[in-house]
């Protein structure tokens, strides 16, 4: 049996994955902070402790996203959008165009039948229609990432944003609470900005379907409708959508010492 | 006869009240207020005991600013970049270009025969007006009036390489904890704020001479950022935050003026000096 290890240290969340041979075995993901090394190292001695084995059990560990170069223990450090591509691929094979709603970018990613990238285009100029975005207007509304998706799914009237610019976009949903706007349709309007973001970035990019996201955008789900309407079409939800970018660095870990 | 210009802006409220030779008499600047209820009365009311005037002795009035709908004793609105015209030609005669950089959004305007000619604005990012510099120094802990002077203390140039307002502050952050000045820090935050505001009036020519606007143009770190990059000099009004409410009082006094010469009358709206709520939607 051969393990191999996957670390992904993003803006917002650092992942883990483990897996077995092709199998992916086990996951964990935390905050990012501020000082990604010990992060790193937090992930990796909680993968292992769940599988029972030490660091030299591990044949290889590949690194990747903003924060891949605090992963001291890596073997070698891969980009985040071949890796969310491979991972994609390795759960999907039939997959073509991946949306991966990150927490400071968004990237839009064309794979063939291989896992590999043919295009990609990439926004993190802006926080506009960045997971940042949608934290902070959670937190305008006092609720939870998780109640803010089930919230927007109940609207019947998203609010129209005047901007996509998240700093007036905080200013006008503070604005908005105070006038007695209903917290469902703020949550809606932010996720419809979102996804118009997300679709004015696919005019760079030719869409092929099956379509498929992930990130911690895809968690939700109100957004993930949001872009279905917006872009005409039907999204294909991995079931632990954080967790693409690690597993496709444990899978190319595991290809490139084999 | 008296006449009188409201600028409603997104941080300030200003009251000009000018005389019939257009000398103004009363000049007052009040907050807005966080929920965008409108002070407009209050301030008014505060320019009418300077004057010592009722409102029923100001003959015309101009409200102007992104708030202009919401003032509810003004007789006519006029849009803030007519009236910012207006009142920079006032007070510099020889003014080609303004730019004015505002609370939420910077314009630059062309003057033309002492009247508004072409402009551009910016108020749908927040980077290149006065909200990047509060986003920041308060997460710097730092009053937005210090920031001039702190920076005129800079011992090198340094580049901010985020354009988005939120990335630059998790970028300043950073740069502070490799060690950098801040002194060194919120003079390329000025000279990022100035190339943002520079590039969006390159798309109109920067005729001389320039007159700088606005509560940003009272940061002497900017006006230096921005003399940099114009390559020219920028002169800034005394006080720079109420060229809008000038030049709509000024607007006042030209329409009274006119319709007297051309014998018509002057019709005045119902005006209620009490508070109301900003009408969305309506702007």
């Amino acid at each position: 049996m051969t393990w191999y290890m996957g670390i992904d240290i993003g803006s917002a969340f650092s992942k883990g994955m483990i897996v077995k041979d092709t199998e992916p075995v086990c996951f964990h993901i935390l905050r990012s902070g501020i000082n990604y090394r010990t992060t790193a190292n937090l992930i990796r001695q909680e993968l292992l402790s769940r599988v029972n084995l030490s660091q030299n059990d591990i044949s290889d560990t590949v690194a990747t996203g903003s924060g891949a170069n605090n992963v001291d223990f890596a073997g070698r450090k891969v980009s985040d959008i071949i890796c969310t591509a491979r991972g994609m691929n390795s759960l999907y094979p039939q997959v073509r165009t991946i949306i991966d709603a990150a927490g400071q970018s968004t990237k839009l990613i064309l794979i063939d039948s291989h896992g590999r990238v043919t295009s990609f285009v990439v926004s993190e100029k802006c926080a506009a229609g960045s997971g940042w975005f949608i934290e902070v207007i959670a937190n305008v509304l006092r609720v939870d990432l998780n109640e803010f998706s089930q919230l927007s799914r109940l609207s019947k009237n998203p609010v129209a944003f005047s901007t996509s610019c998240a700093v007036f976009g905080e200013s006008e949903a503070i604005s908005r609470v105070a006038e007695g706007i209903p917290k469902e349709d703020i949550a809606a309007g932010v996720n419809k900005t979102t996804a118009n973001k997300i679709s004015s970035l696919s005019k760079k990019i030719s869409l092929e379907e099956p379509c498929t996201i992930c990130g911690g955008g895809a968690l939700n789900t109100g957004l993930v409708q949001a872009i279905e309407l917006e872009l005409k079409i039907k999204l294909l939800l991995p079931p632990q959508p954080q967790t693409l970018s690690c597993l496709g660095a444990a899978v190319i870990a595991r290809t490139s010492s084999s | 006869m008296y006449f009188a210009g409201v600028d409603i802006g997104s941080t300030m409220t200003k009251v000009v009240i000018i005389s019939d030779k257009g000398d103004p008499i009363s000049i007052v600047k009040g907050p807005t207020g966080p929920e965008h209820r409108s002070l407009a009365s209050e301030v008014m009311n505060v320019g009418l005991t300077q004057a010592n005037l009722q409102l029923n002795e100001i003959n015309y009035i101009v409200a102007t600013g992104y708030g202009r709908f919401n003032v509810p004793f003004s007789d006519r609105q006029i849009t803030e970049l007519s009236c910012h015209a207006a009142g920079v030609h006032n007070l510099f005669p020889d003014a080609k270009t303004v730019i004015d950089i505002g609370g939420q959004d910077a314009k630059c305007m062309k003057i033309e025969n002492g009247k508004l000619g072409d402009f551009v604005m910016n108020d749908k990012c927040a980077a290149g007006t006065g909200r990047f510099l509060e986003v920041i120094a308060s997460a710097l802990g730092i009053k937005v009036e210090d920031l001039g002077a702190i920076s005129s203390k800079s011992t090198r140039d340094i580049q901010i390489s985020n354009i988005c307002t939120i990335f630059a502050q998790q970028e300043v952050v950073s740069r502070l904890s490799e060690g950098e000045s801040l002194e060194n820090i919120l003079a390329g935050l000025h000279t990022a704020l100035a190339s943002r505001v520079v590039a969006l009036a390159e798309r109109l020519s920067i005729e001389p001479s320039v007159v700088l606007t606005g509560g940003v143009a009272k940061n002497t770190g900017i006006v230096r950022a921005m003399k940099e990059k114009i390559g020219h000099d920028i002169r800034v009004p005394e006080e720079p935050l109420i060229t809008g409410a000038l030049g709509a009082a000024l607007m006042a006094r030209r329409h009274v003026l006119d319709a007297i010469k051309n014998n018509t009358p002057v019709v005045t709206s119902q005006r209620r000096l009490d508070k109301t709520t900003l009408l969305y939607g309506e702007h």
